[in-house]
């Protein structure tokens, strides 16, 4: 895994090809809620969810809710996980806190919600680098036999959120250092705290595709081959076309 | 809202249209032209489109530089999808330091509290 971008055109730095490899290594495994073949086939899932004829419909509809149908899926995975991924892979400016509701009331609980939304996330993130690059997406790995841990933080609670998170206060030891020590942790951070391992393993990979916590605001030094402006400008930008707010 | 605090630290003002495409130019950042050419490229479906910003990028910036860019552009698109998918809503500093821009360039039709 170590050398999973050795024929790119472009150099891409140790750094980020080695959080690339962990990340790719953590879908693999169970994780806390799914194991490491459901977690593998949420990321297959959100491969295919671009090209899923409902949700290009969907997409183009006034209000996707209006649309109903079935998705376009090869997976295992029952459907209302299916749709959860495909709607975030193609429409996440869209959703509601009506449609999370309604996830949750047809089985889907907080926690295994939370995990599907980390694994779509990670995938997004590796995979929308390698289209930036003209690269192939990296294969899937090899899903890892085990268990899922069904760790819930005794402190999860209701914040701000849809989802229930664990404030700072309320951390246990399981989740010593999922937040910074120096200064309040932002909601962005706090989002998956349910799962504390995805908050983990998704800052790992915020830490080397964008910036360590610690340097986002040490705007007197530059810490990549593109300055704070200049990141911070592509970040905006994303962020607008996604109708992401936040 | 760190693209405006980058820019006071070199006492510079970008124009925060370019966010949302309202502006001509890209702001008054290095490449910034190429830099939103690039990231709008990336998310959409025009593949030829791409490769002439990948291209256009890569003179610009050199490789070092598209990597980092094309980095930023897929955390991005992940980060986006946390945040929409967990209903977050913006921290009460954030929306008090960001509440004349978000005004200005109508971003609060974007906030998750309005979506059904």
């Amino acid at each position: 895994m170590t050398d999973l971008y050795a024929s790119t055109p472009f150099p891409i730095r140790d750094d980020l090809t080695a959080a690339h490899a962990r990340a790719w290594a953590r879908i693999a495994r169970p994780g806390t809620w799914w194991d490491g073949a459901a977690r593998v086939a949420i990321a297959a899932e959100t491969r295919l969810a671009p090209s899923c004829a409902l949700c290009r419909r969907r997409k183009e509809a006034l209000s996707p809710l209006a649309i109903e149908g079935t998705h376009d899926s090869h997976s295992q995975l029952p459907e209302i996980v299916v749709e959860v991924v495909h709607r975030l892979r193609t429409d996440p400016g869209r959703l509601g806190e009506r449609w999370y509701r309604g996830i949750v009331a047809h089985g889907l609980t907080e926690e295994q919600y939370v995990e599907i939304v980390s694994v779509v996330a990670h995938t997004v993130a590796i995979d929308t680098m390698a289209r930036g690059l003209g690269l192939e997406v990296l294969p899937l790995p090899d899903p890892k036999p085990g268990s899922p841990s069904h760790y819930r933080p005794t402190g999860a609670k209701p914040g701000g959120a849809w989802v229930p998170w664990v404030e700072p206060a309320d951390a246990g030891e399981v989740e010593a250092g999922i937040y910074p020590r120096d200064r309040l942790p932002a909601n962005i951070m706090k989002a998956m705290s349910l799962v504390p391992a995805e908050v983990r393993s998704f800052f790992d990979l915020v830490t080397h595709q964008y910036l360590p916590g610690e340097v986002m605001r040490d705007f007197a030094r530059e810490y990549r081959a593109i300055s704070h402006a200049q990141i911070e400008l592509l970040a905006a930008r994303v962020s607008a076309l996604n109708r992401c707010l936040y | 809202m760190l693209l405006r605090a980058s820019g006071r630290t070199y006492d510079r003002t970008y124009d925060l249209a370019a966010v949302t495409g309202a502006a001509d130019s890209a702001g008054g950042v290095p490449e910034g032209d190429q830099l939103v050419a690039f990231a709008e490229a990336v998310l959409g479906e025009d593949d030829a489109a791409l490769a002439w910003a990948r291209n256009a990028l890569a003179a610009a910036l050199g490789s070092p530089g598209l990597v980092d860019a094309a980095g930023v552009v897929g955390l991005f698109n992940a980060i986006d999808r946390v945040a929409d998918a967990t209903g977050i809503p913006l921290e009460p500093e954030k929306a008090a330091a960001s509440a004349d821009f978000r005004a200005a360039l109508d971003l609060d039709r974007f906030a998750v509290a309005d979506r059904i």
